[in-house]
């Protein structure tokens, strides 16, 4: 039964690549149409993927999405905030990445959002072992 | 300049706000033994995700915790090879007086300069929020190099 379920995840993970591939496109056509707030709920849109490969095509995604933001308070304002906790874990992987633009942009998200969302959640994006970007 | 400090440090504070949640939590493999988990890291279960936070290609600061234990390893910006020494000799001098200074780590993590451990003792004698005005405290100090002579 698991061995069935395995290779069914091996299938869905070219699916979900050639999802995240256009979800990618979509988020670049966003931007370029200057819709940042559009773009950055697609990029949080869906749950995380389970392989890595995914992962790290959904982050290109999402840090696209999150550079080209300019007003952080207007974006966080018209944010659900169901997508807090995902948006939170998604800058710190932007923080451990080193880049000094990158860096820069997310410690300003990131304060923003602990000011919005509170230490709830940067507390379930530490303890959320399972369902990591 | 100074305000990516100033957003590096306030970043760094929630952080810590957040994981110093510590509990007392007994060693589950040996009895009447209790050890910071952090440091060993035999149970999954007992660790939440470790976390790098960076300010740019040179400063960075990991942040480890488990139930009962948090680890804060930081690396910090050398300008030239003599800061260099110096910052070396300074966290040295620091680090063999850490009985001294209670949360210090006798040796820093591999790759960083200088480790605090926080275990739920200290969270216990000592108040949550000065703990964390220290170390913060501790990075601006460093960051705006009192000890330079230049």
């Amino acid at each position: 039964m698991a061995e069935v379920k395995k290779s069914v995840e091996s299938d869905n993970a070219e699916d979900i690549l050639t999802k995240i591939e256009n979800k990618s496109l979509k988020i670049e056509s966003l931007i370029k149409q200057y819709k940042f707030i559009e773009a950055i709920k697609t990029a949080l849109e869906g749950y995380p993927p389970r392989d890595e490969r995914c992962k790290s095509a959904n982050w290109i995604g999402v840090h696209k999405a999150l550079m080209a933001i300019k007003d952080v308070e207007g974006m966080l304002r018209s944010l659900d905030p169901q997508y807090y906790d995902i948006l939170m874990k998604y800058i710190y992987r932007g923080l451990s990445t080193g880049n000094r633009t990158t860096c820069d942009q997310c410690l300003k998200i990131h304060e923003k959002l602990t000011e919005k969302a509170g230490f709830g959640c940067i507390l379930r994006s530490l303890a959320d072992t399972v369902n990591t970007v | 300049m100074a305000s990516t400090l100033r957003l590096y440090l306030t970043c760094i504070r929630n952080t810590l706000e957040a994981a110093m949640c510590l509990q007392n939590f007994p060693c589950q493999e040996v009895e009447r033994h209790n050890k910071p988990e952090v440091e060993l890291k035999t149970s999954p279960e007992l660790l939440l995700n470790p976390v790098l936070i960076c300010r740019n290609e040179a400063e960075k600061c990991l942040i480890e915790t488990s139930i009962n234990s948090l680890r804060i390893s930081l690396k910090v910006k050398q300008a030239d090879e003599l800061e260099n020494i110096l910052a070396k000799k300074f966290l040295r001098f620091l680090s063999m007086r850490a009985e001294a200074f209670q949360v210090l780590r006798r040796k820093p993590v591999q790759g960083y300069d200088i480790s605090f451990l926080i275990t739920n003792y200290h969270c216990e004698e000592l108040q949550k929020q000065k703990l964390i005005d220290f170390i913060v405290q501790f990075m601006e100090m460093h960051s705006l190099k009192y000890f330079r002579r230049t």
